[in-house]
């Protein structure tokens, strides 16, 4: 990638890193502040600035390229390492298993429909087989202010995960077309994507990363129950997803 | 594609075509028209290295600090007529009038390694167009002492070509990630280069007698008329001008599933180790069927992948003993005569992370990009993304030493992140003695470190700042605050501008950096 931080204008992301490095030295004070701190704050926004650049590189792919299988692992591992740190912000929900990336497997996901069902995603929750503690409920009414906030919480965060793993096995599982037939997928279905599907070095997340590339048609792997009983999912959330997905 | 248009017995291959194929009447060089803006000649610019650095002088570290490095800035017109072998030192004159622009530059040039031979001789460099050009140091003349052995293209030859896998629907690229020499035992000198995939043994060879008077053909080549011959004579060997070839030896593949990112020659000289993300295979030299798995980390279930192979290389006295480094930050001894997999390590070298500077990007950082034993075999250093550290064989739990390279990105990371340049692979290398060590850097900037003073220098590789006979001054980057007159600061930082390959002269205080698709040599100074 030559020519890339040529002279950048690093706005954001500097802001991000001079806060982070002017609170380190102001740990203290803040000490007396109820809820975070400024750099607790700044730390949560530039995971949340991580998880969305790890995100979008895992999902941008070369067609006809190989992957780098160091750079594709090093990532994961980072998408892991947030993964954790989410989780242990004192999130009770049940969380995505501990492998991300071995979700979604056709038979799992459709027994678990109703479960993900953006339509039931709110209000339904006890109808749901899977025990949504008291903690989401207010994260998530949280998560319905204005998603430009960028408040990253915990639960909320964690969720937004294991959505944005679902949401990549929604738009490429062709079989379940007519049940998201609400969701614009249609830029997914290129020949180019089922070509990647093919040689299996497309999936970031979902299944496998990289390749099997010994075996060649080497199904997917089974997920465990658990990373399907996915938390309560806000509609805002999966917009948010999808932005980040789709980049519109 | 346009045939080199010199008479065979004159070209001295330097007009860059493929492997040279004998002709008696045309050199049968094809040369690649490349889409080239420079027009010069009948050599498209991107076929030779557009700059390269006359040899003059530089001082090391070893030297009181005071900034006296100098270097002559020489551009090479790629006129077949400057790069002929002949001893002539007017055509060697300095031709600055051709200025190789960057924009311009044709990715394809990237250099992609840089590797001196065992004996300094001979310098080679590989690039992203899957060419090799090797450079040899002229022979120091008693009549002009003061002109140091400076390098000359010697040969020039396309090792890999680019090649679809159709299996899987991908392009495997024709760069050449690494260069290793052979030592030379005859006349013929031999290397090893390789890409993604295939590994190849190139020997390169000088011919300067041809043989003459043959009976059934004529000086052109062309079949006589048997009615014609009257009589017999046998054909002599004549002198001609030299001419040196690179023939491709042998060629090692369909051993790697993955990427390739080093080779390492044995100390016995006959077999060498490859290695990709997840397999190091141990060849022979001789054999190119078959090849050993030493070492195979691919996990049963590839989603529970979370560490690769990132270099590997031979112990340089040890013929049984290799050591090979991680993603993660590691690295590992193997004795190969302990099991034919060496999948249990005989030392296990790692840091325990220091658990304040833990941030999101801590795996990345420590993920080593290069591992390099110690011309004494006592040592071993590695370089991560903002460090090099020197690792003492028989001290595992931590390095010996550690040198900050660049820490000034240490706030930078997110920024860096973001536009991939967390994932530079830079090199690093020692010296012939090593004391001293170095490693590349942003913005053109290559640091060196010297092991027993502790003192390191940052120093720049680019031609806006070396006119020729220019001193090198040393660099700062300054981190905060006030800039000094001559610092840069870190935001000004070029960050296309890596130097990613260095290596050292075995021997002597000489040193070639690669800047993107420029290639630098410095000197010591002499007296």
């Amino acid at each position: 990638m030559l020519g890339c931080g040529v002279k950048r204008k690093w706005s954001c992301l500097e802001e991000l890193e001079v806060e982070a490095e002017q609170d380190g030295d102001e740990g203290g004070e803040d000490e007396l502040l109820v809820g975070p701190s400024r750099s607790e704050m700044s730390r949560l926004q530039q995971r949340q600035v991580v998880l969305g650049l790890c995100l979008e590189k895992l999902q941008r792919y070369q067609v006809g390229m190989e992957l780098s299988l160091r750079r594709s692992v090093l990532l994961i591992n980072t998408l892991r390492q947030i993964q954790e740190d989410m989780r242990s912000d004192g999130v009770g929900t049940c969380s995505p298993d501990v492998h991300p990336d071995s979700c979604i497997l056709r038979d799992d996901f459709r027994e678990d429909m109703p479960v993900t069902c953006p339509g039931c995603a709110e209000g339904d929750g006890d109808n749901l087989s899977l025990s949504p503690p008291a903690s989401p409920e207010s994260p998530s009414q949280e998560a319905n202010s204005p998603p430009d906030q960028q408040k990253p919480l915990p639960a909320a965060t964690v969720s937004a995960f294991s959505d944005a793993v679902n949401a990549m096995g929604y738009l490429s599982d062709f079989a379940l077309d007519d049940i998201f037939e609400d969701i614009d997928t249609s830029m997914y279905e290129t020949s180019d994507l089922t070509s990647a599907w093919a040689s299996g070095s497309l999936w970031p997340v979902s299944v496998s990363l990289w390749a099997d590339e010994d075996v060649k048609m080497r199904p997917p792997a089974h997920s465990s129950p658990g990373s399907l009983q996915s938390c309560l999912m806000d509609l805002n959330e999966l917009d948010h997803i999808m932005e980040i997905l789709v980049k519109s | 594609m346009t045939k080199c248009s010199k008479d065979a017995l004159r070209c001295d291959n330097s007009c860059g075509g493929d492997n040279c194929v004998k002709q008696r009447t045309k050199c049968a060089l094809l040369i690649k028209s490349a889409a080239s803006t420079a027009g010069i000649g009948a050599v498209p610019a991107s076929r030779t290295v557009s700059c390269w650095m006359r040899p003059e002088v530089w001082t090391g570290p070893a030297s009181p600090p005071s900034p006296s490095s100098s270097l002559i800035c020489r551009y090479q017109d790629p006129e077949p007529a400057d790069l002929s072998m002949e001893e002539e030192s007017d055509t060697r004159k300095i031709n600055n009038s051709f200025l190789r622009d960057h924009n311009y530059a044709t990715e394809a040039d990237i250099i992609s390694t840089v590797e001196f031979n065992s004996s300094g001789e001979l310098l080679a460099t590989g690039d992203k167009g899957g060419r090799v050009v090797v450079f040899q140091r002229e022979q120091e003349s008693k009549s002009q002492p003061q002109r140091r052995g400076e390098y000359n293209v010697y040969s020039t030859f396309q090792s890999h070509e680019p090649e679809f896998d159709y299996l899987k629907s991908l392009e495997i690229e024709e760069k050449i990630n690494k260069i290793k020499w052979l030592p030379q035992q005859n006349a013929a000198y031999f290397l090893l280069s390789t890409n993604d995939k295939t590994v190849k043994l190139w020997k390169i060879s000088e011919r300067d007698k041809r043989p003459e008077g043959y009976n059934l053909k004529d000086e052109d080549g062309r079949i006589k008329d048997p009615s014609t011959i009257t009589s017999l004579r046998v054909p002599v060997l004549q002198p001609m001008d030299l001419m040196v070839e690179a023939t491709a030896r042998r060629v090692f593949s369909n051993a790697h599933t993955y990427h390739i990112n080093s080779i390492s020659v044995n100390s016995d000289l006959q077999t060498f180790i490859s290695t990709d993300d997840l397999r190091v295979n141990l060849w022979n030299l001789e054999i190119t069927d078959r090849s050993f798995n030493i070492v195979d980390i691919k996990p049963a279930n590839m989603e529970e992948l979370t560490e690769v192979i990132t270099s590997a290389e031979f112990h340089p006295q040890q013929c049984h003993t290799f050591a090979y480094s991680s993603s993660k930050g590691s690295i590992r001894l193997c004795d190969m005569r302990q099991a034919a997999l060496c999948d249990k390590h005989c030392k296990y070298f790692e840091e325990p992370e220091d658990p304040s500077t833990r941030s999101f990007f801590s795996e990345i950082i420590s993920s080593i990009s290069d591992v390099k034993f110690s011309h004494n075999g006592r040592y071993l250093m590695t370089r991560d993304y903002l460090t090099v550290k020197v690792w003492d064989l028989q001290m595992e739990n931590k390095p010996l030493e550690t040198y900050q390279v660049h820490d000034y990105l240490r706030g930078k990371l997110c920024s860096l992140y973001e536009n991939d340049c967390i994932f530079d692979k830079f090199e690093c290398v020692w010296n012939g003695s090593d004391s001293v060590i170095m490693t590349g850097s942003y913005n053109n900037f290559f640091r060196m470190f010297d092991r027993n003073t502790k003192r390191d220098v940052t120093l720049e590789a680019s031609r806006e700042n070396s006119k020729p006979r220019a001193i090198l001054k040393p660099r700062k980057v300054c981190v905060g605050g006030k800039r000094r007159k001559d610092e840069i600061s870190v935001d000004s930082l070029d960050f296309s501008k890596k130097i990613l390959h260095t290596t050292w002269h075995p021997h002597e205080n000489i040193i070639a950096v690669a800047a993107t698709n420029n290639l630098y040599i410095f000197q010591d100074k002499v007296n």
